[in-house]
């Protein structure tokens, strides 16, 4: 404690909102010089936690992650030694550890996180794969004649379950998929697309899913299986071509079109509080909010840059966007002003074509880019919190998704590599 | 008279005795009496005083009186008191005057000239006594009353004891003093003003009232004098220089180095001194050694000074000076204000996807009209069709000659892409990319014309045909076999006309080609010049032409020329037209890059320099005010080319951004082809080194 006691000393109060590391919340002295590492130090002293049990703790003052001593934290905001600091801490994120990494084809373009079904990926061999955790592709879903771009799962189980596919060719295919008997089978085919389809999302009652596509179109589906072919007042001639390849697909055609983007939408979300609302990004530089029921574009937002992906988080009710000026924007959806971007994030080298919220953290996120790496940032925090190489070199990261513990990321290298993510559940109020 | 010669004679005798009085007198004084003024006065005075004089004119000895009861004894004497009146007066009287008491003084009684006589001859003294008038008889005069008048007969001081000569207190000396302060009291003249100034004033001021002297009236002008200043000028300046002079240049000063004593780090070592004696003289850079000196006065003479001095004069003489006219302009005025390149955003900045794929020079890239498709076409035989948003390859079309060009048709209904390769000309049809109602109607579109063909006459500079099946099973659809090698296709706005060159085929280089009814026309019967490239204008029925130096607008519907630019560049190796179709940028192989503005001149409005290499292709962009050069550098150069609705108003050019070594030189060549995305502000390139790039 000699040492603890050199220099000049600020006094702090420590609160936390995780009770299970709470301390008594009075003021104490510690040296100016400390930095997180050494703060995390006294917690664990003051909870007597020894050994394996020390936990590390970040620190926040003000909302802010502490990243420098405390004495340069003062100099730097010119707040006196003499007052009181209160600091907040909270249980570090350990940085993910890679736990795998499964083979694919081709270049993985689309991954979903992890259900009781196993992961699910697409493709630009254009299958969709199922794999369960001991890394066996248990299914390969073909069908496709382009190269998958999503993936979503409808359903599923231990045994068996359902889950939507988009691609190249322009199409959306349900697949259904038994473990017990290692089938699948296509329930039907969503047509309707002029141009391939980038993303899909289910909304939270799970009866209807949209899509958005390069041909700056929005459609919404429902997910019940049609039994006859919808009517398509299309050229009967090239139907005709397609059914003799694929004569037992039964095409389903939207229940609703969504047209405002003038650009190709790259990204496209439910909010999962809200069956009715959607969000939308695109090339045309716009964040759309779309009522669904109503048929209306709510909030336009925008930016000067192509959006390449999308995420809205429950627990922060933000929305996260990647950009291709290698930004990463974070924007409030209920605020009525059209372009004010609530907070960027910066520090990837090229696009960044996939981000993806924590599920379990509403200050954590994870984003992809085409500079190879994932950067899992906490938006309090000024930089990205820990840096992922996807693969060897510089591949590009295609798509990425954060489950509760697994963090999915595939790409250019026809990998898809999986990172055990701490869950953060816990981390909030406990 | 008698008395007269009495006193002469008296003197005469006298003088004898006076001789050592005056010959005392002399000794003390020199000869001043006889010379009034002295040469050697100041001499004289100059010099001590004698010491053993006994004469001492301050100290006057009187003789001593005895102040006893009859000591004075003028009281008792019984005077006259008529004062100093004519004694005549008192001839007819008897009595001469009063006395004290108011009593007449009875006139003595004298004798008559008998007695006079008498008398004289019995008193020995008598002729040192006058007659006193007013007592009335005669008085015996004194010794020193005798010496008084033989004083003034010999014009000399009456007092003996007086000193004319009193030695001069020197107030004011001949000798040069230390502190030339005077001690004399100021004199009055000096504050009091002067009488004699005073009276000559009032001697003017009473001519002045009298009317003596008139003074000038108001309007005096003096008379002009009636010579003139023959060597200056009103002003007394130097002369202006004349225009055409010019002022010899200034010798150049000297510096450290030629001091006699310079500083120790001027001085040569041993090594250079000896350098320098053995460079030749027109060689060395100085024509002198430093040398220190101790003093100045150990300096030897100069020795080439006569030949520096000569050589001077031959410089000033035989050296033409030439006036060299400075502008007194400040050089950062004479800049532009361009705006910010920060304000011209968007503009590609950073590389954001490579294209790779190719193995051989990528020399045409096209993006297609949605934006999502970039078809490249490459020495290596195959034109490939990529992903614009991931950089994935989609197709690999395998060809049998190189690709010198592909195009995406601009209509987004017809989905087409045109290929040059060798002496072919390929349609292709990408099927998978599209949807199946697109893919239909342009299969539908671009097979129109084999029905068509058969009624129109061929036309043997291009023929139309059907690819075998297996190449129609890859996506060809149709091939137009030339004459000669086709280097570029350009299509028109509307998807159905296409042009292309084929340089060596010399009078039908330039064949314009009709999609929908497969013919071929020959716009040209003649060229002039080879053709370089050729491209449509994007909103009226015009044609441009580059051929090496010229660029020539034709309208198609009148056939006639309407302009012919002059770029002033050696050879023109690319061509774009702004998508407004008022201007139109070519890029050529000796470096340039020129804007021209067709409304304003046939000449370039701007002409940018800034490439190392040849330039190899220029582009606009569709939707943003950018376009971009590249050349065999290597680099891409993006500028910003705002044109202004406003006819008044110059288009603006800027430069934005370099994007420096995009692609590595191969073979002398770096970048191939610049092309935009239709809608985003992102640059594609292709380079010599088989990679395509993406920045965005």
């Amino acid at each position: 404690m000699d040492a603890l006691a050199e220099g000049p000393q600020v006094q702090v109060k420590f609160v936390t909102r995780q009770r299970q590391y709470a301390i008594p919340e009075t003021p104490i002295q510690t040296p100016a010089r400390l930095r997180r590492y050494g703060l995390s130090q006294i917690i664990n002293l003051v909870l007597q936690n020894e050994g394996e049990k020390q936990k590390p703790f970040d620190f926040l003052i003000d909302g802010e992650f502490l990243r420098t001593s405390l004495v340069e934290y003062l100099e730097e905001k010119n707040l006196s030694t003499e007052n009181l600091l209160t600091i907040e801490y909270v249980e570090s994120m350990l940085p993910p550890t890679p736990l795998s990494s499964y083979e694919h084809d081709d270049w993985v373009s689309a991954v979903q996180a992890h259900q009781p079904g196993g992961f699910l990926t697409g493709s630009y061999d254009n299958h969709v794969r199922i794999w369960n955790k001991q890394a066996e592709c248990t299914h390969i879903l073909s069908g496709h004649s382009g190269a998958i771009k999503t993936v979503q799962w409808l359903t599923s189980n231990g045994e068996s379950g359902t889950l939507l596919s988009g691609a190249l060719d322009r199409s959306i295919l349900a697949w259904e998929y038994n473990h017990t008997d290692s089938s699948n089978s296509i329930l039907y085919e969503c047509r309707g697309h002029t141009a391939g389809v980038e993303s899909i999302s289910l909304n939270s009652n799970g009866d209807r899913f949209a899509s958005g596509s390069a041909d700056s179109m929005i459609k919404i589906w429902t997910t019940t299986v049609p039994t006859a072919s919808d009517h398509f007042d299309e050229a009967a001639e090239t139907r005709k071509k397609r059914k003799t390849a694929k004569d037992d697909r039964i095409f389903k055609a939207p229940i609703l079109t969504l047209a405002a983007h003038t650009g190709p939408v790259s990204s496209v979300v439910f909010n999962p509080t809200s069956s009715d609302t959607l969000y939308s990004a695109g090339w045309d530089h716009s964040v759309r909010v779309w009522d669904v029921e109503n048929h209306v574009n709510v909030a336009t937002k925008n930016c000067e840059k192509t959006v390449h992906a999308l995420d809205y988080s429950q627990l922060s009710g933000l929305l996260v966007s990647g950009h291709a000026d290698t930004v990463i924007r974070l924007w409030d959806p209920r605020t009525e002003e059209s372009s004010i971007v609530k907070q960027t994030l910066n520090g990837h080298q090229n696009w960044v074509t996939s981000v993806s919220w924590s599920p379990s953290s509403a200050y954590m996120l994870a984003s992809g880019s085409y500079d190879g790496f994932i950067k899992v940032w906490d938006i309090r925090a000024k930089g990205a919190l820990y840096t992922l190489s996807h693969g060897k070199g510089s591949k590009k990261v295609l798509s990425i998704d954060w489950s509760n513990d697994f963090l999915l990321s595939g790409g250019e290298d026809n990998q898809m590599k999986i990172h055990k993510a701490q869950d953060m559940t816990e981390r909030i109020e406990g | 008279m008698e008395g007269d010669s009495i006193v002469d004679s008296q003197e005469e005798s006298d003088n004898e005795s006076e001789v050592d009085k005056e010959e005392e007198a002399e000794s003390d004084y020199g000869d001043l009496e006889e010379d009034e003024i002295d040469p050697n006065f100041g001499h004289n005075l100059n010099e001590p005083l004698p010491e053993e004089s006994e004469y001492n004119p301050i100290k006057r000895e009187y003789p001593e009186i005895d102040p006893v009861y009859d000591s004075d004894s003028s009281t008792e004497e019984n005077e006259n008191t008529v004062g100093n009146i004519p004694m005549h007066w008192y001839d007819d009287y008897p009595h001469i005057g009063y006395d004290i008491n108011g009593k007449k003084i009875m006139k003595p009684a004298t004798g008559d000239e008998l007695d006079k006589f008498l008398s004289t001859m019995d008193d020995p003294d008598s002729w040192l006594s006058a007659h006193n008038y007013k007592e009335g008889q005669d008085v015996k005069l004194t010794a020193e009353e005798l010496e008084i008048i033989r004083r003034l007969e010999g014009n000399r001081i009456p007092d003996a004891e007086y000193n004319p000569y009193e030695e001069q207190v020197e107030f004011f000396t001949s000798k040069t003093e230390v502190m030339p302060l005077s001690a004399a009291p100021e004199p009055k003249r000096r504050f009091i003003p002067s009488k004699h100034e005073a009276k000559r004033i009032m001697k003017i001021v009473r001519a002045i009232r009298e009317g003596r002297i008139v003074p000038r009236k108001s309007g005096y002008v003096p008379p002009k004098p009636k010579f003139y200043n023959l060597w200056n000028d009103a002003e007394d300046k130097p002369r202006e220089d004349h225009v055409m002079h010019i002022a010899a240049p200034k010798m150049k000063l000297p510096t450290h180095d030629e001091s006699y004593n310079p500083p120790a780090e001027y001085l040569p070592t041993e090594e250079e001194i000896k350098e320098w004696n053995e460079m030749d003289k027109e060689d060395r850079p100085k024509n002198y050694l430093p040398q220190k000196y101790n003093a100045l006065r150990n300096v030897p003479g100069y020795g080439q000074f006569i030949q520096e001095r000569f050589e001077r004069c031959l410089d000033l003489y035989l050296a033409p000076r030439v006036r060299k006219n400075r502008l007194n302009i400040d050089p950062e005025s004479l800049i532009p204000k361009l705006p910010s390149p920060r304000d011209l955003q968007p503009f590609p900045t950073r590389l954001a996807i490579e294209f790779l794929g190719h193995i051989g020079r990528v020399r045409s890239i096209s993006v297609d009209p949605s934006g999502l498709w970039l078809a490249s076409g490459s020495d290596d035989k195959t034109v490939r069709i990529w992903e614009v948003a991931t950089g994935r390859c989609m197709t690999i079309y395998h060809l049998d000659e190189l690709v010198t060009s592909v195009v995406w048709g601009p209509n987004k209904e017809v989905a087409v892409l045109a290929v040059a390769c060798g002496y072919k000309i390929g349609l292709i049809l990408p099927e998978k990319l599209f949807s199946p109602e697109l893919t239909l109607h342009s299969e539908e579109y671009l097979k129109a014309g084999f029905s068509n063909n058969a009624t129109v006459e061929a036309n043997p500079k291009a023929t139309w045909k059907q690819p075998t099946p297996s190449e129609y099973e890859k996506g060809i659809r149709v091939w137009i076999h030339l004459q000669k090698p086709v280097k570029q296709v350009t299509w028109h706005r509307k998807g159905d006309y296409f042009a292309t060159v084929a340089p060596e085929a010399n009078n039908s280089a330039v064949l314009i080609h009709q999609l929908t009814k497969h013919q071929t026309q020959q716009p040209f019967k003649k060229n002039k010049g080879a053709v370089q490239r050729v491209m449509f204008h994007p909103n009226k029925p015009m044609f441009f032409v580059a051929t090496q130096r010229y660029v020539r607008q034709y309208n198609l519907q009148r056939q006639e020329l309407v302009k012919t630019m002059q770029t002033g560049v050696k050879w023109i190796s690319s061509l774009d037209i702004h998508p407004a179709g008022d201007n139109l940028i070519i890029g050529s192989y000796d470096k340039r890059l020129c804007w021209f503005d067709l409304d304003l001149s046939s000449k370039p409005y701007k002409t940018l320099r800034y490439h190392q290499q040849a330039i190899r292709s220029v582009a606009y962009h569709k939707r943003y005010p950018l376009f971009a050069s590249c050349a065999d550098d290597g680099n891409v150069q993006i500028f910003h080319g705002m044109v202004y609705n406003d006819l008044l108003q110059n288009p603006l050019i800027v430069p934005v951004k370099i994007l420096k070594n995009v692609h590595e030189r191969v073979e002398a060549l770096g970048a191939l082809c610049v092309e935009w995305h239709p809608i985003q502000p992102w640059l594609i390139s292709s380079g010599a080194d088989h990679t395509i790039k993406l920045f965005s």
